[in-house]
């Protein structure tokens, strides 16, 4: 159904927008007022650049000097240069956890977008008890992180666990989940899709922010559900996909609570689930390395950095703001 | 198939949808209840038990006597609602200039404010808390509350999305109008953020409600600790505390579902600009 | 459009700094941890812990009976909160320099510690009064030492053993009072004691590496040796210790490891044990279990038996446990030793151990907690003199996390035990020199 409506309207948000943009006050544009607001602008944001300074800047810039110490946070240590970055290029954990760092995130940024935006769209339809459905979709985040992990070890125990004797009872021998290398990883993007109440609680306010008037217009138009959504929802919610994906990657490649309380800190089974900053902390905090700590982490700064830029510098071909 | 039976379907596959995908969801919550109302013996059996036999609603008096948790509840409320103000006040006055204002330095401060977020706390941890401890706020909640009255970056991203979402024609009205910066932010562009500060406060309530490591390095007397240290005590090596655990984990979240469930009709809402329109 | 009054503006403009001095006011400075706090002659010591529970009331009951005997020095006892394992917090206090008068400290650590100069030296204050090694059980003594310098005081220890379940025995057609002493043994009765269900197991017999498995288990028990203290290098690739690895390896492919793999314990308290619940029949556990089964299973019947060796004799296990020590920059180190000289003391112990049901480091306080009566903790008590403690190298943890991982490799089969314990030895050498 809908399918052959297609054809004959357009509802690109472009065309929807132009002529449905809601344009509350019409005056003659002065061109000397969008230029004029630098002291202004300063000054709305100078508590932040006191707080950047302070909170932010000033620990960062520390740790750029540690990098290149054998600080150990007891002992101030010495000046090495570059060794710690020497060492790390032949550390094989490093090289590992890399791996499955860069493993997790590839599998997860995708997947919580798509299933953030999907839940998104389903929480925001207007159904009754919509409040309770929302709800209950936001909770996995508010169960503390020690119950979250033993519930999972007991869910997915690979002999006693339910998971398996669900996949039993309908004639499915189960993997050994957290029990397997080849799985340990795949179990664990499984559980952190359970915590992506956060993001969806963003997404639903960005759907929020979609004026209704583009859907009233696409409705006169006759677009489907499917037109409506890929050429109104999608696009205007693309600051807001584009915010969850920056986070998003920020936070893969920082990994950290879940899998070391999962594994007590020990990445099993064979290093399979020690990630990058779990690698980092035991560096730093257990082995007394915090220089050697610190390199890793401006490595992974300059990692992530790239990323960044990478969506930033693709983000004007696709993130559509309203208010331009 | 007529419309109203296609309609009638729609709505049915919905509801099938969501309270598959809703179970899902509530496996740890109803695991964290269930566990919280059950006798000891009962709490690790196989095969595990839903249901409490009997109810022990006996667990949460014995929790709430087993820590301070009154005590805790008032240090943990007043730093989170503190922690919120702050985060509430400051982050879309600044997430408003980058997304708004135009201004010498701003892209690169901007480029600045995201770069802090790539580097893992772990590092920084040590070096802030060296800071904290020349401030002498060592011993105090200061810690705690103070940098989100300064901002926090990533609220400051989220806003400044959803402004750079407004129309600039309805700032440069306003500004004919002869009204000041200030009164623009605060009249116009403040309210049609509300659903996105809305939802930073929440977020911003729940990192303060739950936060471990911060109270953890910086409070030094048992009589300002918070309730996420609480969780801690019922943790023990001969035998941890489970059911008094989840039931305090109960009913630190509580409060935060009743409010997610009383607040989302605000920030999901959205805007309709027909409302504002003068 | 309807504009606000603009006065409205400037109050808010005002609440801010408002706020903030609100937020000032509502958190007074608590004191820190370090600050001096003498009055009227009394030495006020703040002393860090982060037991919870009976344990708590045990540091109480210590802390109390130490204050009622000290008029010039009281004892301040605060929980931390903290995770013995993962302490930042006295980490993060050292490093500003404002720490505790006295810290609950793990001995695992005192290698890695000591090495960075952030405990005292308590060599000479033991000297002084006469405190001496003779006391104590010379594994606890000795990590508790650090290149012949003594920096910690042990306050209770603990050990690994063989616990069965003797329901499963009997089910299973074997000698509940007749538990494997050898290895053969142990393999034959895990082989009775495991049920499957088609691809389901019902029970599992034994997993070498569940719980307190770790190499260290086996690796002494096979008569290895981890540590060369005249050389001072680590010899994790002892043939003994290759040999222990070889067998668990062995009994991994036998079972197919996955299959029985999964149980990565998060608490280590074993109440997520499967052991618990009867689905596990034996594991290599510790003794502080025993207080586990008996709030989460009281009717758990099980036996403890060393941990079986391939001769069948020359039994041992291996020891840690928790200490007191004095950081670096505490202010008051003199009152800090008295505290402390206290709590390792038979009256300490006796207070600590009796209360929390804890095994003592001096051998006649646990006699006189009965302990040596008790059908269980007694196994536990007779191990203790022959018990190991892991090497007090600043490299502890390094090497911990490297035996651990070279087991789940091996099992895994991820390289042959020679060359991943070789591999181990070369890595953690290379960090000591």
């Amino acid at each position: 159904m809908g399918q052959e409506a297609v054809n004959k309207v357009d509802t690109s948000p472009r065309t929807t927008g132009k002529h449905k943009q809601p344009k509350p006050i019409k005056h003659k544009k002065p061109k000397t007022i969008t230029l004029n607001n630098g002291r202004t602008g300063w000054f709305f944001a100078s508590p932040w650049i006191i707080g950047l300074f302070m909170f932010y800047i000033l620990p960062l810039v520390a740790s750029i000097y540690f990098s290149f110490t054998s600080y150990s946070i007891l002992q101030p240590g010495e000046f090495i240069g570059f060794q710690n970055y020497k060492e790390l290029i032949h550390d094989e954990l490093f090289l590992k956890s890399i791996y499955n760092t860069v493993y997790f995130a590839v599998f997860f940024v995708p997947l919580s977008i798509i299933s953030g935006v999907a839940l998104a769209m389903m929480l925001n339809m207007k159904i009754k008890g919509m409040t309770i459905y929302r709800t209950i979709f936001f909770l996995p985040t508010l169960v503390p992180h020690v119950a979250i992990a033993v519930l999972w070890m007991w869910l997915l125990n690979p002999g006693f666990g339910l998971v398996n004797g669900f996949l039993d009872m309908i004639g499915i021998k189960g993997p050994a989940w957290l029990g397997s290398e080849e799985w340990a990883k795949p179990s664990l993007i499984f559980m952190s899709l359970w915590g992506i109440g956060q993001a969806v609680v963003i997404y639903l306010a960005g759907l929020g922010d979609i004026s209704d008037e583009y859907y009233e217009a696409a409705e006169v138009d006759g677009a489907s559900w499917f037109q409506k959504t890929f050429h109104i929802t999608l696009p205007l919610l693309t600051p807001v996909i584009f915010f969850n994906l920056v986070m998003g990657v920020i936070g893969a490649f920082q990994q950290f609570t879940l899998p070391y309380t999962l594994t007590q800190g020990q990445g099993k089974p064979a290093n399979s689930l020690t990630f990058y900053v779990m690698y980092l902390y035991d560096n730093g905090f257990k082995y007394f390395k915090m220089g050697y700590a610190s390199a890793m982490a401006w490595i992974l700064f300059v990692v992530i950095m790239i990323l960044t830029i990478l969506i930033f510098w693709s983000s004007k071909r696709w993130v559509h703001y309203q208010g331009k | 198939m007529n419309p109203t039976h296609v309609k009638k379907f729609k709505f049915t596959a919905a509801h099938i949808c969501l309270i598959i995908a809703s179970l899902f969801f509530l496996v740890p919550f109803i695991w964290m209840v269930s566990t919280s109302l059950k006798p000891i013996e009962q709490v690790f059996t196989f095969p595990p038990e839903w249901i409490p036999k009997p109810f022990e609603w006996e667990n949460y008096s014995k929790a709430v006597e087993y820590v301070p948790f009154w005590k805790y509840l008032f240090n943990t409320s007043v730093i989170t609602i503190l922690s919120t103000m702050g985060v509430v006040l400051t982050c879309p006055l600044v997430a408003y200039s980058f997304a708004k204002l135009k201004w010498k330095g701003r892209n690169v401060l901007f480029a600045v404010t995201l770069a802090v977020m790539m580097i893992p706390a772990q590092v920084t941890m040590i070096p802030l808390f060296l800071l904290f401890n020349k401030l002498g706020w060592v011993g105090t909640s200061l810690p705690l509350i103070i940098p989100q009255f300064f901002g926090v970056p990533f609220y400051i991203f989220l806003l400044r999305q959803f402004f750079m979402g407004l129309p600039d024609s309805l700032r440069e009205a306003a500004k004919m109008d002869g009204a000041s910066e200030l009164r623009v932010y605060w009249q116009i562009m403040l309210p049609l953020a509300k659903p996105a500060i809305l939802a930073v406060g929440l977020f911003q309530l729940m990192a303060s409600w739950t936060d471990f490591l911060g109270p953890l390095l910086y409070l030094t007397n048992e009589d300002s600790y918070t309730l996420s240290l609480a969780l801690q005590q019922f943790q023990n090596k001969q035998g941890s505390e489970w059911s008094l655990m989840m039931a305090v984990s109960t009913l630190m979240t509580l409060p935060i579902i009743v409010l997610f469930f009383f607040l989302q009709k605000t920030f999901i809402k959205g805007i309709t600009f027909s409302g504002i329109k003068g | 459009m309807v504009f606000l009054k603009g006065d409205k503006v400037k109050k808010v403009s005002l609440a801010i700094p408002l706020m903030l001095a609100l937020a000032l006011g509502a958190c007074s400075n608590d004191g820190q941890s370090g600050e001096a706090k003498s009055e009227n002659g009394v030495t006020t010591i703040t002393f860090w812990h982060e037991n919870t529970g009976v344990g708590e009331e045990a540091i109480n009951a210590v802390v109390d009976a130490f204050n009622k005997k000290h008029e010039d020095i009281k004892v301040d006892a605060v929980y931390t909160a903290a995770d013995e394992s993962q302490n930042e917090k006295l980490l993060a206090a050292v490093a500003g320099g404002n720490p505790p008068d006295v810290s609950w400290f793990d001995r695992f650590k005192v290698g890695s510690w000591a090495d960075q100069g952030a405990l005292t030296d308590l060599t000479e204050y033991a000297k002084e009064d006469g405190v001496t090694k003779d006391t104590y059980y010379p594994f606890a003594w000795e990590e508790a030492t650090y290149q012949d310098k003594l920096y910690a005081m042990p306050v209770d220890t603990d050990a690994r053993m063989l616990f069965y379940n003797k329901d499963a025995f009997k089910d299973a057609g074997l000698d509940p009072e007749n538990p494997p002493k050898t290895i053969a043994e142990l393999e034959e009765a895990a082989e009775k004691l495991t049920i499957k269900d088609g691809n389901r197991f019902k029970r599992i017999g034994f997993i070498p590496w569940y719980n307190q498995g770790w190499l260290y288990s086996w690796g002494w028990s096979f008569g290895g040796e981890f540590f060369d203290k005249v050389a001072g290098k680590v010899t994790a690739d002892d043939p003994k210790i290759v040999e222990s690895l070889e067998w668990m390896t062995e009994y991994a492919k036998k079972y197919n490891v996955e299959d029985i793999t999964g149980f990565t314990d998060s608490s280590g308290s074993g109440e997520m044990d499967p052991f618990l619940t009867g689905q596990l029949a034996m594991h290599i556990g510790g003794n502080w279990s025993i207080s586990s089964y008996l709030k989460y299973k009281p009717d758990l019947n099980y036996g403890v038996t060393p941990i079986p060796t391939p001769t069948g004799d020359n039994f041992t296990s291996w020891s840690g446990g928790m200490a007191v020590v004095i950081p670096k920059g505490a202010p008051h180190p003199d009152e800090a030793w008295e505290f402390v000289k206290f709590f390792g003391s038979e009256e300490g112990q006796e207070i600590y151990n009796g209360k929390y049901k804890t095994l003592s480091v001096i051998d006649s306080v646990n006699e006189k907690l009965g302990y040596k009566d008790d059908p269980i903790f007694s196994k536990f008590i007779n191990i203790l003199p022959k018990s190991h403690n892991r090497p007090v190298i600043p490299e502890g943890e390094l090497l911990w996390n490297e035996l651990s991982n070279a087991v789940d490799n091996s099992i895994h089969g991820n390289g042959t035990p020679k060359e991943l314990l070789e591999a181990v030895n070369k890595k953690v050498n290379a960090a000591i020199e």
